[in-house]
């Protein structure tokens, strides 16, 4: 069975993130470079854009530089970090002046963040502090980076924060430890909205909270989403989450981006093996049992060169040119059904598929990719999803191993 | 008692002193049979008393009430009882960071359960030490033997971890959380190991998570736990599948679901809105000491739920603790 049409997601919904050509964020060719005896390049010329009202999400295992990445679009990396290269646009609304979020100066800066950009950190558990009362941690907010603010309204918009997230305003007395895990995450989300950003970037804001909590979460910030109107990067090792909640979705491995594609078809079927494994990390809840398997083997270092694709050690589908030639990240269009990858010059830039796999390549793999790889719509999802999955074919792109 | 039950728990019971206020009922009542080569899986949210289960059962705390019964012997918290059962029962802990001493080698870390429930004499520990490495998939054996934890990876560790629970070749292994706190894409690599080592070792394993999908893809039963009791059991399919108990099924409803369309997530949202609401300002009255404790989060909750529901048999081998399912009164 298929779902809606790809190309007509939710056409009932008044904002199409995937039809707009509204960016509000963009990287360019963004690299960070951790400084040492052995530099470390944690982000390597990553270009992103994020669209308004859109959720994007980023994946990845640990050490991907996912989160590197997020600090560096909120220009908040700190030495040894450094952006090498690259540039950071960000526009107010549409048709406004373009800001080079690099170029911005000291009492610019402060006022860009948080009003435009803000971010809810990785563990939320630690990003309040233990020693101050909420009331006190709003404040500060207020008091940084909207000055004009009276006493009064501080304490008035600090209540209205905490209601908008179903907390009991009169908890604004209250320490953080004297607050479940569920609740702490709350107030750090409506800490991040105090002052209505345009984007909210988010790193494992639910990592570290169970099942039932996590979805509470979820349905808060999707509900505050469509009140309030910001786009969100949403950055996760959790894939099977990304899936339900983002509207396109960034895989990164290495440092790069290996594949940026709409969610709902990359749920029908990834073009990249590292999103397939990915994807195949996770069982099933309902689904039928089968033998599952992660990705054996673990990332790369990334403070060494790798010639040739960096995922190759790991990846069963890797042939000849892959310990060589590095992958670029090409754009495609499944659109036209599975099979042949089709190039897709003159069709709206935001239908595309990127991926960074040599099986997309047809001048490397006339073949073309393996059923499982062909993104978008895999015909018989049914019966494909009860195979065997990556097992490791007799013959990629006509060679034996 | 059955001959294939490894261990055996009846009417486990922990509570916690509180320094103000009555005791805290962590673990009530609890029985359970820990099958030779089958997993039991326990799951719940955070602070539903999971762990506790865990550490009463691995003598780690002392249980208020209950027994523990390992083959046909009652275990008691005598330290050479421990010891003993110890040779029987192993842990294998959530955070493989935190379960190995940075200061000890791999090989100190085998060696020592190995001499101590003598199994290896001095002079075969070497080998021992290997044949255990190898049986975890850590090659070259030799050289892992002599890294410290900081030089491996968060998967490698928790193989050690494994490895030496396996160490005293015990009946009974408990795993709390074992992969939770590793990266997604090796969690499966650890759940698969732990699943082959079960079936070539006749192991009887507990597996504890919050996940309800793994639980079901590697247990054949599943025990659900709320507030410290169980309130549903049964077949792994049939709980996840199709729960019968409102807790279950919140947890099921709260799993992600990636290959749902947009408009199907945005209708199971106003749903879940719908009940929260209702719910959100009753969770503020006090918590419940009698009766379901799931009553206040419970969209069916009724009159009779102030008193405790009994255990109700839905299938065959599967029950739930609810009024929903009381066919003796209406």
């Amino acid at each position: 069975m298929r779902a809606a049409d790809p190309v007509e997601l939710a056409p009932g919904e008044e904002l199409d993130p995937l039809l707009s050509d509204d960016v509000v964020l963009r990287a360019d060719h963004v690299s960070v470079v951790y400084d040492g005896d052995n530099p470390t390049r944690a982000v390597r010329d990553v270009t992103l854009e994020l669209r308004r009202g859109e959720v994007l999400g980023i994946a990845g295992e640990s050490g991907c530089g996912k989160s590197t990445l997020a600090y560096a679009l909120m220009r908040m990396l700190r030495p040894p970090a450094r952006l090498t290269g690259g540039r950071i646009i960000f526009s107010d609304h549409v048709g406004g002046t373009p800001v080079d979020v690099m170029a911005l100066e000291a009492e610019e800066l402060r006022h860009f963040r948080w009003r435009k950009l803000s971010m809810v950190f990785q563990s939320a558990m630690n990003a309040l502090n233990p020693v101050t009362s909420l009331r006190k941690q709003f404040s500060d907010i207020f008091e940084t980076h909207a000055p004009e603010m009276r006493r009064d309204d501080r304490e008035q918009r600090s209540r209205e924060l905490l209601e908008m997230v179903g907390i009991d305003p009169s908890r604004i007395a209250s320490f953080p430890h004297e607050l479940s895990g569920g609740m702490r995450q709350r107030v750090v989300i409506a800490m991040a909205l105090a002052l209505q950003p345009d984007v909210v970037i988010m790193d494992e804001p639910t990592t570290a909270l169970d099942v039932v909590v996590q979805r509470e979460i979820l349905d808060e910030i999707e509900r505050l989403r469509e009140e309030l109107g910001f786009s969100i990067v949403f950055i996760t090792h959790d894939l099977s989450l990304l899936l339900e909640i983002s509207d396109r979705l960034a895989v990164m491995y290495g440092g790069e981006i290996v594949e940026f594609a709409p969610s709902a078809q990359v749920a029908r079927a990834p073009a990249h093996p590292y999103t397939l494994g990915l994807l195949e990390s996770f069982p099933d809840m309902r689904g039928a049992r089968r033998q599952l398997h992660g990705i054996p083997g673990s990332p790369p270092s990334l403070a060494e060169e790798v010639a040739g694709c960096a995922f190759a050690p790991r990846c069963d589908y890797a042939f000849a040119p892959c310990a060589s030639v590095k992958p670029r990240l090409g754009e495609r269009s499944f659109l036209a059904g599975h099979g042949a990858a089709i190039d897709v010059q003159g069709q709206r830039a935001s239908r595309t598929w990127s991926v960074a796999c040599h099986l997309h390549d047809p001048d490397l793999c006339p073949a073309g990719p393996p059923q499982e790889l062909t993104g978008g719509d895999r015909a018989g999802d049914a019966e494909t999803s009860t195979e065997e999955p990556g097992g490791v074919p007799d013959a990629i792109c006509g060679e034996e191993e | 008692m059955r001959s294939d039950a490894a261990l055996e728990v009846r009417h486990l019971t922990v509570d916690f002193l509180q320094r103000s206020g009555p005791k805290l009922r962590a673990v009530d009542d609890v029985s359970l049979t820990l099958r030779v080569g089958a997993t039991l899986a326990l799951v719940g949210e955070s602070g539903s008393g999971k762990s506790t289960v865990v550490r009463a059962l691995g003598r780690l705390l002392k249980p208020s009430g209950g027994e523990v019964l390992l083959g046909d012997r009652p275990s008691t918290m005598r330290r050479s009882d421990v010891r003993e059962y110890r040779r029987h029962v192993q842990l294998v802990f959530q955070d493989p960071f935190a379960s190995l001493n940075p200061a000890h080698t791999v090989a100190h870390h085998l060696a020592r359960p190995l001499l101590l429930h003598q199994q290896a004499s001095r002079r075969d520990v070497e080998g021992r030490v290997e044949a255990l490495l190898r049986s975890v998939n850590l090659v070259p054996p030799r050289e892992i033997a002599r890294k410290y934890p900081h030089e491996l990876s968060g998967g490698q560790r928790q193989r050690v971890a494994i490895a030496r629970a396996l160490a005293p070749s015990p009946e009974v292994l408990l795993a709390d959380e074992p992969v939770s706190m590793l990266d997604v894409s090796i969690r499966l690599e650890i759940l698969n190991l732990l699943d082959e080592l079960k079936s070539e070792r006749d192991l009887a394993m507990l597996y504890v998570t919050h996940d309800l999908a793994t639980a079901r893809h590697f247990s054949s039963e599943i025990m659900v736990m709320y507030r410290g009791e169980i309130v549903e059991r049964g077949p792994s399919d049939e709980v996840i599948l199709s729960p019968s108990h409102p807790y279950t099924q919140l947890l099921a409803s709260a799993a992600p679901m990636p290959g749902a369309t947009r408009a199907a997530l945005a209708a199971a949202r106003r749903v879940r809105e719908g009940t929260r609401a209702a719910r959100e300002a009753e969770r503020r009255e006090a918590t419940v000491e009698t009766g379901c404790k799931f009553r206040r989060r419970c969209p069916h909750a009724m009159p009779q739920c102030t008193s405790r529901p009994p255990e109700v048999e839905t299938a065959p081998g599967h029950t739930t603790r609810c009024w929903l399912y009381d066919q003796s009164e209406r």
